[in-house]
């Protein structure tokens, strides 16, 4: 027998042995890690776990034979007195009591039957169980509760005080207390109709959603950072903000485990069901030097196998990883074959694949600018009638004068002494030793053009090797100054001033105005394009008539960075006609010129689809379960020893057919897994759901080891009131609000929590619920409920995670460039839920109150209760800026002292204070000494410019109470 | 907070069979001491008798080159600047070493030293001093080759992040000797908390009770949150507490919880961690002989504690470390359970100056070398050494080998070794371990061949050491025995060193 159950009535000789609840804890405890599932451990070809097992002849003896004690080798070994035979062996530390021994031989003369691990049977609804006090119950609950009360001689705690039923179930469901506007409503008439309602209304509230996202962010190992030694930041707080929607929206639990074990695998699926599949990218990614990918990859599948396991139905697949379960039946054969499902995925210890996630907010931003994109295309794309022929009338202008007058070099000099020499397409080869630097001056004759026309721009063309040819490897270009003469009939040259400077490209912080600007510590430069061609163009600032150019070209940067390749020209037509690219677009240049509106249309259009891809790029992309194409499948093979190095043989992708066949005409893979767990036959989905939240309303579960519902695990401690619950959940549409409502609307739960002596003696941890939950809050509530009496909540409902203030030094993690940096703003106020959670370094606040690091799928938080907890509640900015928040409120609530120490009693419990509890704080207010300096450091420690100092640190003993940091 | 029965079954190597007349004699596991399962809040049925109080543990985090600091080998520096032999390299992984790397040998001297004439480097003067008091362990072996999960490995057993550390788990057996102190306590230096994080000293899956309370050396509060705000001093506070108390009987009166009573205990003792905090980790109280046989200085801040990037910092002449290793003995002197002491900046890949052999690791030893003598000095006139153990080492040793993926070839400042988790040395002191040296290597110190000592035999020493029995100790969690030296039993208390 298990200590949990010592309140349970003793059993007697007379009744019969119940196997689950009597006999397979003492096997499991006492004899499966040698006789066990396990044949690698097995001792003696014996396994006690099941009845063929055990009666098996094993040369002449049998360790059972039904209704023989005295024929059967357990029942000689386990009363034996030579240590050689006694069983358990005196070494295993672990001897059977009396009453073990005892109930093991009433069980062989009752006939040794086996049946099957409670667990691993389907749940049934029994009939409610007739009670004596059949007043009181209000839901189905209550009867199976105050059944056992009775059974056990308690009888029900008298119904909570109204103040504390509105703050207990506030805080249970939305994990806030109730808001001054409920409190008055409720206790203005508290009756069970108007408690319904108030319930209604939290269940309603986007913080129900808040709350409870918490517990799943537990189990999802949520956190904002990828954990190992570079721990970097990730960007999957919308896994988050899904979470809470989907609870908002009482998204059914079905819903809810498949969009997030297999969203990416619906016909049809939405962003939204993509999201949901980050739930198992919350897995680590280590991004240490010299890491092997596949290690960390399996390393991540094999959480979420296990992650699966512990969260959809309460068991442990741990030790199946390297050797089959000892207890429950999982071989390692069967660990594997359920890992091939999971072992599909594109994420291979890196961050991608990701997906596009915005919120709704930016969805509705996104289709509204798309919709703005396609109306200025089509206004933009909207041609005139004649367009086309008036297009090619225009265009013969330029069979006559081209665009652009390729220049012939008519002489060149290189100080590098580098040869230039210019081919028939009029492009200038260097060829030669390649030198460092060198200064270039070309000169060109401006051919003469019709009609007397002028140039009037010049353009500079680099071609890569691919396309020009020549003997210089591509290599970047780095022109540092331009200058352009002409060199008039006199002989002497005019420098000519150039202007507009534009480019098909330019290197960052080497522009092309850098060419002409003077100064040549840079100029032009093209990394990293210099493997396409590019070209500059440059406006002359007056016209020039034929004749020749001289062009000196100062390429000074070194490390050969030269024109290798290159052609210049010269044009003729005006310069909003002459656009760096690469092919003139002749359509483009006509109809700007024919339709004054075309440039205006074109540039909305631009300015437009620029906002489209800026609100895109806003999005943030999210790491998603992403499947591989079939032909990429892995094949999944058993790893020895839980070694990822060490592989036997190939598995075939299975469920575990103990618990269910693998669901029929469906595809093997997540989205099967998922549909496996949901359907009625499994025993344990809705049996460890119920249980859970169960535990998170009374602070115990049904089954208190809410992590295992294997034969090691607990019994339950009300296995009807369990399956009721469960199947009850399944047929109200897995409804989360519904159970929770089922629940909060008992007779159980609205018991006082008063504890009697009596109750401490015999039902100290009170599973028998003869008196309401009384717990210490989670970590988040205990910083949400603080700002939420102070008035500083914040009240935005998701979005990135948040930095409210924790001490300087905390993050110091190696190689991490990432700050904390003290919010300021509202961000500064906001639920603890989105507090930036670094895995290698959590908010500490939050750690001393039992929260987690997100590194693990956590399924409870066992609560503490330290003196680290009381220096955070009385010493951490954000609790004493709370306690300036409350004292402010206090002060503006009245003008006297004792009314303003009841009001803010009230603000933090709801209830008002006894007589005895106000004059406690009026003497406290009285007693304290508190100069003018020290007042001045109080009220600014608690970010007060002007107050009471008096009134925050009554708010400090406040905020400090047991009771306000109890439920 | 009742929890199921540790469990104690353990297969022993010694097993007999349900149905075999062929048994063996029986262990000598006392039971009576299993027996006593009855209150569930105090672990039991695994202590033993203890040879030391506590333990101070110093781990170097990123992992000396045990090559240029214990391990002597002329054939490695016969062998320097040659190719690396095939055998060294075929089928092994190395975190950075890639194609054939040239053999290193020490970049610094060895000399014997103490009466056992072991050969210990010339960097550390002062530890040489002292060792006949070590036992220095040649022959550790690791499973893991990066930073993080070698650590994890080291401090919590498993290589993933979410196990509890080895101080969480020796304060969950024996609890605290102070009262007014927690019962693990983690100090680091170098300017960055290492790798694998918080996690080091995190309780897992146990009660965050028993998670380490890192005290911080800059300047800030010892302990987060230890400070009243300005405004409210000694007096002032007491009253607060005085009317907190006073609340919460009558909360208690009315309702009846048990928890209240916790709570106004832990608020009592959270004032009286006020006062005993700031007075211990006062180093200033000490004589300046006893601060010069540490090399300690009262009142430093490390620059690198603020610094943008410590890396570039933690090459000064940085007495952080020997505060630390002072402040280590009046934690254990006060009763402190466990102190874990983390020093960052040990990882020499010769990737730059500020990480090389060559450069760097002279100027960590002289960081640490007077301190860490000091200390078990210091522990030794005290008679405290006897009941306190000492531990020394990194997550793994380092590459007979040079790291060629920056350099090729010997470069001043670009000196260093790859991660090797095949041979290093630790060693131990005090708390009931014999001196000397154990295990030994091959000629070039790549593999053990002799008396390999295994992560889980290390852990089962410690913890034997103080009193617990490595394998019976346990708590169940997700339907596991979840133990220290994990679900093996391949553990091994080492017996040769133990006095």
């Amino acid at each position: 027998m298990t200590i949990c159950l010592a309140w349970l009535p003793t059993c007697t000789v007379f009744s019969d042995v119940d196997f689950n609840r009597e006999i397979r804890p003492i096997l499991s405890k006492h004899c499966f890690a040698c006789h066990g599932f396990d044949p690698s451990t097995r001792e003696a070809e014996l396994r006690l776990d099941n009845f063929e097992g055990a009666t098996r002849d094993l040369g002449g003896s049998f360790a059972l034979v039904p209704h023989q004690p005295k024929a059967s080798e357990i029942v000689t070994r386990i009363y034996s007195d030579d240590a050689d035979v006694l069983m358990p062996p005196p070494e295993s530390g672990q001897p059977l009591t009396d009453a073990e021994k005892n109930l093991l031989r009433q069980w062989i003369t009752e006939g040794g039957a086996y049946s099957a691990h409670w667990s691993f049977v389907a749940p049934t609804q029994k009939p409610l169980p007739a009670v004596k006090h059949s007043q009181w119950p209000k839901r189905p609950i209550d009867y199976f509760i105050l059944k056992q009360m009775e059974a056990e001689d308690f009888a029900p705690a008298s119904p909570a005080d109204p103040a504390q039923l509105l703050r207990r179930v506030a805080l249970d469901l939305t994990g806030l207390p109730p808001t001054p506007e409920s409190a008055a409503r409720f206790l203005a008439n508290p009756s069970s109709e108007n408690y319904e309602r108030e319930v209604d209304l939290l269940l309603a509230t986007p913080a129900y959603g808040e709350h409870w996202a918490r517990m799943w962010l537990d189990l999802a190992r949520y956190a904002d950072t990828k954990g190992y030694e570079k721990d970097r930041h990730r960007d999957i707080w919308r896994y988050r903000d899904w979470v809470i929607d989907a609870l908002n929206q009482d998204m059914s639990f079905e819903q809810f485990t498949r969009e997030q074990l297999a969203g990416d695998l619906l016909p049809e699926r939405t962003d939204d069901q993509i999201l949901a599949t980050a739930f198992h990218r919350n897995t680590m990614t280590n991004e240490e030097g010299g890491t092997d990918d596949e290690e960390f990859r399996v390393a991540a599948v094999k959480d979420r196998v296990d992650t699966t396991m512990q969260v959809w139905m309460g068991l442990t697949m741990g030790c199946a990883k390297c050797h089959s379960h000892k207890y429950d039946p999982i071989s390692i054969s069967d660990y594997y074959s359920f890992l091939s499902y999971f072992n599909q995925t594109q994420d291979r210890d890196t961050e991608s694949p990701f997906h596009p996630t915005p919120t709704s907010e930016q969805a509705k931003a996104i289709a509204a600018q798309q919709d703005i994109v396609t109306l200025a295309s089509k206004e933009l794309n909207g041609r005139p009638a004649d367009f086309d022929s008036k297009l090619s009338q225009w265009k013969q202008q330029f069979t006559k004068t081209p665009l652009w007058q390729n220049l012939k070099l008519v002489e060149s000099t290189s100080e590098a002494e580098v040869v230039l020499k210019q081919q028939d397409d009029h492009i200038i080869l260097a060829t030669g030793n390649r030198p460092e630097r060198d200064t270039w001056t070309l000169t060109f004759e401006l051919p003469a053009l019709p009609d007397g026309k002028k140039h009037r721009s010049l353009r500079i063309e680099h071609f890569p090797k691919s396309i020009a040819g020549g003997d210089w490897a591509d290599k970047n270009v780095a022109i540092r100054d331009l200058t352009v003469e002409q060199i008039q009939d006199t002989g002497t040259p005019k420098k000519i001033i150039l202007s507009n400077p534009r480019a098909t490209f330019s290197q960052r912080n080497w522009e092309v105005a850098k060419l002409i600007n003077g100064d040549n510590s840079a100029g032009w430069a093209l990394s990293p394009k210099f493997k396409n061609p590019q070209n500059c163009i440059l406006d002359f600032s007056e016209p020039i008539a034929a004749g020749i150019i001289r062009i000196t070209l100062e390429q000074q940067y070194g490390e050969g960075l030269l024109l290798a390749r290159s052609r210049f020209s010269a044009s003729p037509y005006p310069a909003e006609w002459l656009i760096a690219e690469l092919k003139p677009n002749f359509e483009e240049i006509f109809w700007s010129l024919s339709d004054p509106q075309h440039s205006a249309k074109k540039k909305k259009y631009q300015t437009e689809l620029a906002k489209l891809a800026a609100l895109k790029k806003a999005v943030t992309r999210t790491p998603v379960m992403a499947e591989l194409p079939a032909a990429q499948q892995r094949k999944t093979k058993i790893n020895n020893r839980g070694n990822f190095l060490d592989l036997g043989d190939e598995v075939t992708p299975n469920v575990l057919e103990i618990f269910g066949n693998f669901p029929d005409n469906t595809a093997p893979n997540r989205l099967g897994v998922a549909k496996w767990l949901m359907q009625p036959e499994n025993p344990l989905t809705s049996r460890v759901m119920v249980n859970r939240i169960w535990s998170r309303i009374f602070g115990v579960g049904i089954v208190e080891t809410e992590e295992d519902f294997g034969s090691q695990g607990l019994p339950p401690s009300h296995p009807d009131l369990l399956d009721w619950l469960a199947v009850d959940f399944r047929e109200q549409g897995w409804s989360i609000k519904t159970l929770l409502k089922t629940i909060v609307t008992s007779s159980t739960y609205q018991q006082s929590a008063v504890a009697t002596p009596d109750h401490l003696s015999r039902d100290p941890r009170n599973r028998l619920l003869a008196r309401g939950p009384r717990f210490r809050l989670s970590a988040e509530t205990v910083r949400d409920q603080a700002l939420a009496i102070s008035g500083l909540l914040t009240k935005q409902v998701g979005g990135k995670s948040v930095m409210p203030p924790q001490p300087s030094g905390v993050w110091k993690t190696t190689y991490s460039g990432d700050d904390w940096k003290n919010a300021t703003g509202p961000d500064r106020y906001r639920r603890g839920l989105y507090t930036y959670l670094k895995r290698t370094s959590p908010y500490p606040a939050m750690t001393t109150f039992d929260a987690g690091s997100g590194e693990v799928c956590q399924v409870r938080r066992i609560r503490t209760n330290t003196p680290l907890q009381a220096l955070v509640t009385l010493n951490d900015t954000a609790f004493l800026e709370a306690a300036g928040g409350l004292a402010q409120r206090m002060q503006q609530s009245s003008q006297d002292l004792e009314k303003q120490i009841v009001n803010g009693f009230t603000m933090a419990l709801v209830r008002k204070p006894t007589p005895r509890e106000t004059k406690r704080l009026l003497d406290l207010y009285a007693s304290l000494a508190i100069d003018e300096e020290a007042s001045k450091s109080l009220l600014q420690a608690s970010a007060l410019s002007e107050g009471d100092p008096r009134l925050v640190a009554i708010a400090n003993v406040l905020l400090n109470l047991d009771e306000t940091l109890m439920k | 907070m009742k929890l199921p029965l540790p469990l104690k079954k353990i297969q022993a190597t010694t097993r007999r069979q349900f149905f075999g007349q062929t048994g063996l004699g029986l262990g000598s596991i006392a039971l009576s001491s299993l027996l006593n399962q009855e209150s569930p809040d105090e672990p039991t049925g695994f202590r033993i008798p203890a040879k030391a109080k506590s333990v101070i543990y110093l781990h170097m985090a990123g992992s000396p080159s045990q090559l240029e600091l214990f391990e002597h080998k002329p054939a490695l520096d016969r062998l320097h600047d040659t190719q690396c032999p095939q055998e060294y390299l075929e089928g092994k992984r190395f975190a950075f070493i890639r194609g054939v790397p040239k053999m290193l040998g020490s970049q610094f001297k060895f000399q014997r030293t103490g009466q056992s004439g072991q050969w210990v480097s010339d960097r550390l003067p002062h530890l040489s001093k002292v060792i006949d008091d070590l036992c220095v362990i040649r022959s550790v072996h690791t499973e893991q080759f990066n930073h993080s999960p070698a650590q994890l490995l080291m401090q919590t057993g498993n290589p993933l992040l979410g196990y509890p550390s080895i101080g969480s788990w020796a304060t969950y057996g024996l609890g605290s000797e102070n009262k007014d102190l927690p019962g693990f306590m983690v100090l680091s230096s170098g300017g960055k908390t290492p790798s694998a994080g918080k996690s080091l000293w995190g309780s897992g899956f146990l009660p965050t009770i028993y998670q380490g309370v890192q005290c911080r050396t800059d300047g800030g509060d010892p302990i987060l949150f230890l400070s009243d705000p300005k405004g409210l001093n000694r007096g002032e506070r007491r009253k607060t507490l005085d009317a907190i108390a006073d609340l919460n009987r009558y909360q208690h009166e009315h309702i009846g919880d048990p928890e209240t009573i916790t709570r106004i205990a832990q608020y009592e003792l959270a004032f009286k961690m006020q006062i005993s905090v700031p007075e211990v980790m006062d180093i200033g109280r000490e004589s300046q002989s006893m601060l010069d046989l540490y090399g300690a200085k009262p009142g430093h801040v490390s620059a690198a504690e603020s610094a943008a990037d410590p890396r570039t910092l933690y090459k000064g002449d940085d007495p952080t470390f020997a505060n630390n290793c002072l402040l280590a003995r009046r934690l254990v002197e006060s009763g402190v359970r466990f102190v874990q002491l983390y020093d960052w900046g040990w990882d020499h890949h010769g990737s730059s100056p500020g990480e090389s052999i060559d450069e760097t690791l002279p100027i960590k030893c002289r960081q640490i070398d007077r301190a860490v003598a000091g200390l078990i000095t210091d522990l030794k006139q005290r008679g405290l050494l006897d009941e306190t153990l000492v531990v020394w080492g990194g997550e793994f040793g380092r590459t007979p080998m040079m790291q060629n993926n920056v350099r090729k070839n010997l470069v001043k400042g670009f000196i260093g070794r790859d991660h090797h988790p095949h041979a290093f040395t630790m060693w131990m002191a005090g708390g009931g371990i014999k001196p000397g040296v154990y295990g030994q290597t091959d000629d070039i110190g790549y593999y053990i061949t002799e008396n390999a000592v295994s992560i889980r035999d290390l852990q089962s020493t410690i913890l034997h050491q103080i009193g617990i029995d490595p394998k019976r100790f346990n708590f169940p969690y997700q339907g596991l025995k979840q133990r220290l030296i994990g679900p093996s039993d391949e553990g091994k208390v080492i017996r040769d060193i133990l006095a």
